[in-house]
């Protein structure tokens, strides 16, 4: 939740350099005007929000999905985006796929040698394209696998408490 | 090719800002995390159509200023939702005019 005002606008930074990869080198942007296009996108935000959300209870959905954007794009009459958003949404995902494949193959790798440190997610696998669920069914055999493990060391360690106990 | 993929899977603006905008707006309760992805991509199409109509608009191509924002979310029917926010600037003197027009029509009705 917003506690302050300033939480509801954008990035200063951010907005100018989108604004200046926009438009042709050179041209000046004056700060009266960069300061209206930050508070003109957050209303867009807002506006945007508002026809999504809209499209999402029509549905009768709590969660606001990637289709009730598009469609509340069309709804505002920014038909142009429409085209754009579903490219920005199909290499999303396909992004998504990929870090989910590097997460897998290096817990996969870590998990064979047993040790437990998490490799950083990278976009290099992106263009491989494993069967989701026959992946994840396989991860989580092993994880399994690992708590049966987990267990009976705990249980071991009772063990060896109690003998040194009942001996003293 | 990868790294057009790359500008068009990330998006500039930080996602957990426009989150922040999306829920103070009432009766939202989740958002997908694709969904919130494309506002923010949809917010910067936005912003950069925004400033390339406006330099369009403007009188000598070589500087954007604030009038001509407001003569482009005035004149497209599609940024009406703007006007409240990029107000068109008068001076004193026609607010003044303005209002005096005002009270001579009340008056007369």
């Amino acid at each position: 939740m917003a506690e302050r005002p300033e939480d509801l606008n954008l990035p200063t930074a951010v907005i100018t350099r989108i604004i200046k990869d926009a438009i042709p080198d050179g041209v000046n942007v004056s700060k009266e005007a960069r300061l209206a296009i930050s508070k003109a996108a957050s209303v867009f935000v807002l506006y945007a929000t508002s026809c999504s959300n809209n499209f999402a209870m029509k549905g009768k959905r709590k969660t606001i999905a990637a289709q009730d954007v598009i469609t509340a794009m069309e709804d505002m009459e920014f038909d142009q985006f429409v085209e754009p958003l579903k490219n920005c949404l199909e290499a999303y995902r396909k992004g998504q796929q990929g870090k989910k494949d590097q997460k897998k193959k290096s817990k996969e790798q870590t998990d064979s040698s047993k040790y437990h440190t998490e490799e950083g997610e990278g976009d290099a696998g992106s263009d491989v394209e494993v069967d989701d669920n026959e992946n994840e069914a396989e991860v989580e055999d092993e994880d399994d696998e690992d708590g049966e493990q987990a267990d009976s060391v705990a249980d071991s360690d009772v063990m060896i408490i109690s003998d040194a106990s009942s001996d003293s | 090719m990868a790294e057009k993929d790359e500008s068009l899977q990330t998006c500039m603006l930080p996602l957990s800002r426009v989150k922040t905008i999306m829920k103070s707006s009432p009766d939202v309760s989740c958002i997908s995390q694709e969904a919130l992805f494309l506002a923010g991509k949809a917010t910067e199409l936005f912003i950069q159509s925004l400033a390339q109509v406006s330099l369009e608009k403007s009188t000598d191509k070589k500087s954007l200023q604030y009038r001509d924002l407001a003569e482009v979310v005035n004149s497209i029917d599609t940024l009406q939702f703007l006007q409240d926010i990029v107000p068109k600037k008068i001076t004193a003197r026609e607010f003044f005019e303005m209002l005096k027009q005002n009270e001579d029509e009340d008056e007369e009705t």
